[in-house]
């Protein structure tokens, strides 16, 4: 297993994708800056300033809306195997299908936690920047606040892995891409609406993912659009759980599936 | 030894069946030509020799195993296959680098199977940016990583320059002179025919041949033109078992089953003159064409 995990590593680092992973993780981390220096009171609505503990929660949560960029990124890199048709190449070495998703999963988890980890080093020192450039204590103590991004930065590695189980299952990067996007920003918020259904949250993965980030602005506002109480969220290591257990059973499907289609 | 044992093997997709009831033999020590025409199901049956397609019916194995069944599978079987690729990012060393991690492979070999194959001269270009010739080296040399004892080629000569072909036919009589059981698949026989010691014909999936090269040149024959050809389609059947005579103008025939000296030792004691007499061989093309139902 070893050799295939650094076969996925050499393949990773060898192609310029991973670049564009650092740039992206980057990028996330200035958003948070460049979303502090403007000032959450600024914002259209507005809402609770950076001095206060919702507007720091704010911030951060809207740095964790941008953990699909590490999913695509993993969907992309699992589905290239199939674009490029290297995946026959890699089967005749590896004929026991799973191990090389495995060695996939592995790579990518790793991959996507250090892209989490530069994503929240970027947001923290913009974050801390931003507020002493205008004078403002963080709502929140800072160590909460780096808490909450080393939750993000968990959050990207475990979406990192929910995107390499759709690619692997999907194959195709777009369909990957839609299935996932829909899901999290169309389906899931219109099954909160369905009676019955938002008791369920905690277990889905949006809910799952607002227990592992500790944003829950999504389904604080839903509550009270629907005038229900918001449904107590998993702590937080039950949410990264529930998200990983979603993408084992994406692996799962995509090595049962791949086991039986025939490579042509 | 090695070699490659393909028995009763069968696959369909829906009602078309694409191989049927396919059995034959790729030995170590020689080149194996697995020739057909386009969609003959060549590719098909390599596919499943591989594990890439699940058979029907029947098994392909390699030294007594199945594919999957290998221990080490990139050190035993190399493959090229005409529908594999390379990431457009990777550079033909970094490809190479990849797999060779992935068998478990040290990393300087690499280096010398693109000495082997001849990729070191563009071994940093991104593969993006390879000649169809080129990419056939990389492909043989990613199939070559693990020094494997049997090589399955897929039309590997594809998009090779003449010069590149006549280097591919050499490296290959060489890997197969260390003791390799080499198959090459192709659909022109000119491409194979210097350089396979064996051939295996399919035809619509079935095998048509199965057996040394010069089994497909078929036997050989001896044409006679003389005034008396009457005298000797009557005469040459009665002189062994297996004699055909077959006119083919007025005053030729061709004669199988009987050697060119015992014609004209009857010819002249019969006093009927020969104008001419010559063996004849039918041209491997010929016989091809036959077998494959392509135009005579």
């Amino acid at each position: 297993m070893t050799a295939f995990v650094l076969a996925e590593w050499r393949r990773l680092i060898s192609a310029r994708l991973w670049r564009w992973g650092v740039l992206a993780a980057i990028c996330s981390g200035a958003f948070t800056a460049l979303l502090a220096l403007i000032g959450p009171e600024n914002f259209d609505p507005p809402l609770p300033g950076l001095h206060t503990t919702e507007g720091t929660r704010v911030v951060l949560g809207l740095l964790g809306l941008l953990a699909f960029v590490p999913a695509l990124l993993g969907t992309s890199a699992v589905a290239a195997e199939y674009r490029h048709r290297t995946i026959t190449t890699t089967v005749l070495y590896a004929p026991r299908r799973w191990t090389p998703l495995v060695a996939k999963i592995v790579t990518f988890t790793a991959a996507g936690l250090a892209y989490g980890a530069i994503t929240a080093a970027v947001a923290a020192a913009g974050l801390f920047t931003a507020a002493a450039a205008k004078g403002v204590t963080l709502g929140l103590p800072a160590g909460e606040v780096l808490g909450l991004l080393a939750r993000i930065a968990v959050t990207m590695g475990v979406y990192t892995l929910l995107g390499v189980g759709f690619g692997a299952l999907l194959r195709n990067q777009v369909a990957a891409l839609v299935v996932l996007g829909s899901y999290f920003y169309v389906v899931e918020t219109a099954l909160m609406l369905v009676p019955g259904v938002n008791t369920l949250y905690p277990y889905l993965p949006g809910g799952a993912t607002a227990a592992l980030t500790g944003f829950t602005y999504l389904a604080d506002a839903v509550a009270a659009q629907t005038g229900g109480a918001a449904g107590a969220l998993l702590p937080a290591p039950l949410g990264g759980a529930v998200l990983v257990g979603y993408a084992a059973l994406a692996a799962l499907a995509a090595v049962a599936v791949s086991l039986r289609r025939d490579i042509t | 030894m090695t070699a490659v044992e393909v028995r009763g093997l069968g696959k369909a997709y829906g009602p078309v069946a694409a191989v049927t009831d396919l059995s034959f033999d790729v030995p170590p020590g020689r080149v194996t030509a697995f020739l057909g025409p386009n969609g003959a199901g060549k590719t098909t049956t390599m596919r499943m020799v591989l594990g890439l397609v699940a058979p029907d019916t029947g098994s392909a194995t390699i030294g007594g195993v199945r594919y999957a069944g290998l221990r080490r599978p990139a050190a035993t079987v190399g493959a090229v296959l005409d529908t594999s690729g390379f990431h457009p990012d990777h550079t033909a060393r970094a490809h190479l680098q990849v797999y060779a991690r992935m068998g478990g492979f040290p990393v300087r070999r690499t280096e010398e199977v693109m000495d082997l194959t001849g990729v070191t001269p563009f071994a940093g270009r991104l593969t993006r940016a390879l000649s169809t010739g080129m990419r056939q080296r990389l492909h043989l040399a990613t199939a070559l990583l693990g020094d494997p004892r049997v090589l399955l080629l897929d039309e590997p000569a594809n998009g090779l320059d003449p010069e590149g072909n006549a280097w591919l036919r050499g490296f290959l009589r060489e890997l197969a002179a260390q003791g390799r059981a080499v198959l090459v698949s192709s659909h022109v026989l000119s491409e194979v025919e210097q350089l396979a010691d064996r051939v295996v014909v399919i035809r619509e999936g079935r095998l048509a041949v199965a057996g040394p090269v010069t089994d497909l040149y078929g036997d050989p024959g001896v044409l006679i033109r003389s005034p008396g050809a009457d005298t000797l389609h009557a005469l040459l059947p009665g002189l062994g078992e297996g004699v055909t005579v077959e006119r083919t103008a007025e005053d030729a025939l061709l004669v199988h089953g009987l050697p060119a000296d015992r014609i004209a030792a009857e010819a002249s004691a019969h006093g009927i003159p020969l104008h001419e007499i010559t063996p004849v061989r039918p041209t491997l093309e010929q016989t091809f064409l036959d077998l494959t139902g392509g135009p005579a």
